[in-house]
């Protein structure tokens, strides 16, 4: 049983990939599609205003003006919250701390915790989703039993628990996030492993001799990631809420923090006589998770329906 | 042989994000009453699209650019048609959709009553959380609610005297259609004859036991409340109307409407040779077999007695034995509802069993038409020599193998579709689409080896 | 013998609703016996249910069946010697040559190897490609992986492969998306040949394309088989792809073979009445033979029919092919509400006592046996009566029992998995056994 043994050197198939142009067409496909969806496309280019001003604060503050990314900077000499003002444009709240100035340090802070606890999440989640379901059997029984108590822990109480044992700061509060957020994704991570499992290419590797682990990533796992990525762009905006409320309910002890939950906190006892202070911090939040989620969508259709007329 | 269906010319395109998909490039198709037409091709060949284009059932980003399908004295395509010549460049999808869904509210009253389809899956073509039964009524009570009444209330009218004598009728002429109609009408009792003679016709009873059904046909009594209703809605002819929306009058209109129409599904079924018919009318899709299924389809479809009825590959997800009872079921319709059917499909031979005539299509067009036997003894195209040539048999033969592969209906072709393909291609095949030439007496092929016609542009 | 599967079962568990216990079990494929030789193709025919897409995974290992045993490569006297020992109930015997060539031992290195020799092409070009991977790594990846080859020598057998499935080199940088259905079953043709194995599935390969396309995947097929003498199991519903490929056919139906032998005897010739009600099945030009068309649907894997499964469709079962007092008493019951209606009125009863006994209340013995001799013909389950007795009850209705048919070697050689062909049944009265097939009108 021989094939007839025609030269083929690597020449050959260099040249050949040359010819390739077509890749890209694809692509050109998904960015039309997306295009088309102008919610989406405004909730990307909100999403990336966040990111700009996140990237500028931690790299060039001096450009904008920014002095110390990581404090608030309060003024005890003009305490009561000032209404927007030129040298104020969003006012001013309690302890006289600058709106803009705080907004925009707190944004950098925010997102990046809400990208720590989602990343976390989502990488630990998916990986047990993944091989909990490809093992089945008895396995995905007990990880999943496992990831249904998890589960039902509220974050409020393991946050406050966490807290209450390390020690209450952003970092903490993160971590007792990510410990509460990873099973949504092993779920998710899981159903998508099944369905994926029962596709006939994968049979066709397992009769080409490919190992369980191997399947795995480069089978399943690309396939599995982009829902997962669509989930995880709607989870930063629920993050971020989650964040602002818990900072809003007074869980960082140190007073000084950049931080959206923490910044609406502090002109709570002046809503009535300076709604600003309160309006728009909470604003933000409420716009980034809009954003966020609109993105969110905007990827779905791109990664779905995606060949549609 | 009178025609019942005409399509003229029909060019049809898909607007998609890879450029403008060419369809059907003039489609000319005479369906004649009382015959079963089928249409044969592969994926590509546009087959399908015909038959949803036909009824009407087109995506937004569909447009007609020319021709006419003419039914019932009205030309479907015609609103889609007339705005593709209006916008030309301007093609909004959104306006297109508009016209579209006034088209079917227009049709609403023809589709389903008489003109209807059957499509390939009958797991998916079926409502998985409703009875067939109710399936199958529905369809009666919205397209001709006044024969359901009228049955009602000719049930209720009737008495036991006249049911032994329709028997006498019956029995003396052997179960004849007309003298049975006249005898019923004779008696202000119409509605009755279809109930009695399926009950005659059907083949698991005894004699005796049909006689006791047809005599527990009379006297069902109505409410005088009710009776006023159902004589309502036969003498409207519909449920449309502020009557009919009132409360109580809704609800026992539906509901009494829907009984008779349950009725009537067994009936229906009966005839489509399906036994324990009265059992079936109350299960759902999953619990019956795939060929049950498919039986429940093709009785929505026949339900109003339509005139014509479209299959879409009605047998292509059912296993070789249940085929063979589908099919042979269609020849049976034939006869007994005096319908006219496409049939469309991409085995050839299921197309040799059940048609009188074939249509073969190729790139959106049709390429021969013949009758059947004169179909597969002397073949004109080349494309159906090679079709025919290419389906493996039980004999041993060795298979012909076309070279090439269907065309991309973005970049069709110029001239003859199949030219590329064909083993007989001339120059003018390459600049010039020949038009549908007669080979000999209703057999025409769409080939310049048979001479010079050109097809329009 | 490159395979030879031996009693092989498979049984689904369906989850029933408790949550110990409380299932069913899908027989899907039952007892199946298949030798496959060199360079033959033997087809598996069978419809929806059949349990033949089963069969084809449990014969490459990718799934564990429930009982029996596959032997892979395995030089005919040792086969020989294992059926021997199997028979003479020399179970060491038989374990030492498991041990060596079962499919199912096979642990790390050694299962590489086999997959090497092992390739399957499936019936559905659009998912058994994974559509994020290009079609060059599509096609080299059976080979990286069982370690045959590496690096440039894989990508340049890939381009070989290619064009020995006829499509251009370029396509090896194209993802599955951008090809059409035959295209994309050349590609996984290409992938399942790649590392030149010597058994190749093929699970209803051409069922999902077109006629001119399936045209050419077959006739592919044909050069593959001669070029590379690789032998395959053809499984497929529709016979005549099978009368193109196959050397050897088998038929099967509820997870058990039918009717097996060379493809011109079966074809021609056909024995078992399932395979003549298939064959006539085949849609044909213009023929107007008497078509057998069966009654009924395709069997329930969870609670098949007793003795031959067949028998509920079979146009020629008689008293002992597997009729239950079920079957019956539902037969009886149809005919007496039914036709005789008229005769016995609506008190009849019907009552089954167990498997092979049942009662009938409201009607007397004459009566009753007059029916039954009159419908005899046409309501195959009634031949099975064998006593008619009254008794204070009713009338207790005694059924024979049934049998279960083996695979017997008839003419030409065949094999039937049918009682009219048992040689106990012939043997045991010859000229009841010709008047069964005369009235039966075989």
């Amino acid at each position: 049983m021989e094939i007839e043994d025609k030269q083929i050197d690597a020449e050959d198939i260099s040249a050949l990939i040359k010819k390739q142009g077509r890749r890209w067409d694809n692509l050109k496909v998904s960015i039309s599609v997306f295009m088309a969806n102008k919610t989406a496309v405004a909730g990307l280019l909100i999403f990336l205003v966040f990111i700009a001003d996140a990237l500028i604060v931690q790299f060039f503050p001096q450009i904008i003006g920014i002095k110390s990314p990581n404090l608030l900077v309060p003024n005890f000499m003009d305490p009561v919250p000032l209404p927007p003002s030129p040298q104020h444009p969003l006012g001013t709240t309690y302890p006289g701390i600058d709106l803009l100035d705080g907004i925009v340090k707190a944004i950098r802070i925010d997102l990046a915790y809400s990208f720590f606890v989602v990343a976390v999440g989502a990488s630990v989640g998916a990986i047990v989703g993944i091989i909990s379901a490809w093992a089945g059997g008895i396995w995905d029984e007990i990880v999943m039993r496992l990831t249904d108590i998890v589960f039902s822990i509220p974050y409020l109480i393991l946050a406050l628990a966490v807290g209450f044992i390390l020690g209450r700061s952003l970092w903490h509060m993160s971590i007792a996030l990510a410990l509460t957020w990873w099973p949504l994704y092993a779920r998710y991570a899981r159903s998508q492993t099944l369905s994926a499992k029962e596709l006939t290419y994968i049979e066709a590797a397992k009769a080409g001799g490919v190992s369980s682990t191997k399947i795995m990533f480069k089978h399943i796992l690309p396939n599995v990631l982009p829902p997962i990525f669509i989930q995880i762009s709607l989870d930063l905006g629920s993050i971020v809420v989650i964040f602002s409320t818990l900072a809003f309910i007074g869980f960082i002890p140190n007073a000084n923090i950049p931080e959206l939950g923490y910044l609406t906190s502090l002109g709570l006892n002046y809503v009535q006589t300076a709604p600003w202070a309160v309006l728009f911090p909470g604003l933000v939040i409420t716009i980034f998770a809009l954003a966020v989620n609109l993105l969110g969508d905007g990827l779905r259709d791109v990664i779905d329906p995606r060949r549609r007329s | 042989m009178s025609a019942i269906l005409q399509v003229r010319e029909l060019k049809q395109q898909f607007y998609t994000r890879q450029g403008i998909y060419k369809a059907l490039n003039g489609i000319e198709l005479t369906l004649n009453k009382g015959e079963v037409f089928g249409i044969a091709g592969e994926s590509g060949s546009g087959k399908s699209t015909l038959g949803l284009t036909i009824m009407g059932l087109l995506p937004r980003n569909a447009s007609v650019l020319a021709g006419s399908v003419l039914f019932d004295g009205i030309d479907v395509v015609a609103p889609i048609r007339e705005y593709a010549s209006k916008s030309d460049h301007k093609f909004s999808f959104r306006k297109n959709e508009r016209i579209i869904k006034k088209l079917n509210k227009d049709l609403a009253g023809v589709r389903g009553k008489k003109i209807s389809m059957v499509f390939q899956d009958p797991m998916t073509s079926l409502n998985p959380v409703l009875e067939v039964g109710y399936q199958i009524a529905e369809t009666m009570v919205f397209h001709q609610p006044n024969v359901l009444a009228m049955r009602r209330l000719a049930r209720a009218k009737a008495r036991r005297a006249d049911l032994e004598e329709a028997i006498r009728v019956i029995k003396s002429t052997q179960g004849n259609e007309i003298a049975i109609e006249r005898f019923f009408e004779e008696k202000g009792l119409k509605g009755l004859e279809e109930q009695v003679l399926s009950i005659w016709r059907r083949p698991d009873l005894s004699d005796a036991r049909k006689e006791k059904m047809i005599l527990s046909l009379h006297s069902e009594r109505l409410g005088a409340f009710e009776s006023k209703v159902l004589r309502m809605v036969q003498e409207k002819g519909s449920t449309q109307g502020w009557f009919f929306k009132l409360p109580f009058i809704s609800r026992f209109a539906r509901s009494a409407l829907l009984k008779e129409g349950y009725r009537k599904a067994v009936e229906l079924l009966s005839a489509l040779e399906i036994p324990n018919a009265e059992k079936i009318v109350r299960m759902h899709p999953h619990e019956l077999s795939g060929g049950m299924r498919q039986r429940v389809v093709i009785a929505i479809a026949l339900a109003n007695n339509p005139e014509v009825v479209i299959m879409d590959e009605p047998t292509s997800a059912l296993d070789v034995t249940v085929q063979a009872q589908i099919l042979d079921l269609v020849k049976h319709l034939k006869t007994k509802f005096n319908t006219s059917f496409i049939f469309i499909s991409h085995d050839l031979s299921v197309l040799a069993e059940v048609c009188d005539r074939i249509g073969i299509m190729y790139g959106g067009r049709l390429v021969e038409v013949a009758k059947t036997k004169e179909l597969f003894e002397s073949p004109a195209h080349p494309y159906t020599k090679m079709l025919i040539a290419a389906i493996p048999t039980l004999e041993e033969k060795e298979i012909q193998v076309i070279g090439g592969s269907v065309p991309d209906m973005r970049f069709p072709p110029s001239g003859c579709m199949f030219h590329p393909r064909c083993p007989y291609a001339m120059d003018i095949c390459r600049q010039m689409a020949p038009d549908m030439i007669d080979v000999s007496e209703g057999h025409g092929a769409a080939c310049f080896l048979y001479g010079q016609k050109r097809a329009s542009e | 013998m490159i395979i030879a599967a031996r009693r092989l079962s498979k049984h689904f568990q369906i989850k029933g609703t408790g949550i110990i216990g409380g299932g069913a079990t899908l027989k899907a494929v039952d007892d199946v016996n298949i030798d496959i030789s060199e360079r033959s193709v033997v087809g598996v025919v069978g419809e929806s249910g059949s349990g033949k897409s089963t069969l084809g995974r449990l014969l490459l290992a990718l799934l564990k069946p429930t009982s029996g045993q596959v032997l892979f490569n395995i030089p005919d006297d040792i086969l020989a010697e294992y059926d021997s020992a199997i028979e003479s109930q020399d179970f060491k015997r038989a374990r030492q040559i498991e041990q060596q060539y079962s499919i199912y031992v096979k642990r790390g290195n050694e299962l590489k190897k086999m997959r090497r020799e092992m390739g399957i092409v499936f019936q559905d070009p659009y998912s058994s490609l994974d559509p994020r991977m290009k079609v060059m790594d599509i096609v080299i990846e059976p080979m990286v992986s069982t370690g045959y080859k590496k690096g440039d020598e894989a990508k340049s057998m890939c381009m070989r492969l290619l064009d020995e499935v006829g499509l251009p080199r370029e396509f090896a940088f194209r993802y599955p998306h951008e090809l059409s259905g035959g295209q994309r079953q050349r590609v996984a043709l290409a992938r399942a040949i790649s590392t030149l194995p010597k058994f190749l599935v093929l699970d209803e390969p051409t069922s999902a394309l077109d006629v001119s396309v399936q045209a050419q995947i077959l006739y592919l097929l044909k050069e593959i088989k001669n070029t590379f003498n690789i032998s395959m199991l053809l499984i497929t519903h529709n016979i005549a792809v099978v009368a193109y490929l196959a050397d050897h056919v088998n038929v099967m139906y509820a997870g058990k073979l039918m009717e097996s032998g060379p493809k011109r005897e079966v074809i021609l010739s056909p024995t078992h009445p399932y395979t003549i009600a298939l064959i006539s099945a085949v849609p044909r030009k213009l023929t107007k033979e008497e078509r057998i068309v069966l009654k009924g649907d395709p069997p329930n894997l969870v609670s098949p029919p007793a003795g031959c499964r067949f028998h509920p469709r079979c146009p020629y079962a008689f008293n002992l092919c597997g009729w239950t007092s079920d079957e019956v008493a539902t037969d009886l019951e149809y005919l007496l509400q039914g036709k005789y209606y008229a005769v016995f009125g609506g008190e009849i009863e019907v009552i089954t006592k167990d498997s092979l006994s049942l009662l009938v209340k409201g009607i007397d013995s004459k009566k009753l046996s007059n029916v039954i001799e009159a419908e005899k013909d046409s309501t195959k389950s009634l031949n099975s009566i064998s006593n008619i007795q009254d008794s204070e009850e009713g009338v207790l209705l005694n059924l024979t029992k049934f049998q279960s048919p083996g695979l017997y070697n008839v003419e030409k050689g065949k094999k039937v998995s049918c009682l009219l062909y048992s040689p106990s049944i012939l043997v045991s009265s010859k000229e009841n056994n010709q008047s069964t097939k005369q009235r039966v009108g075989l």
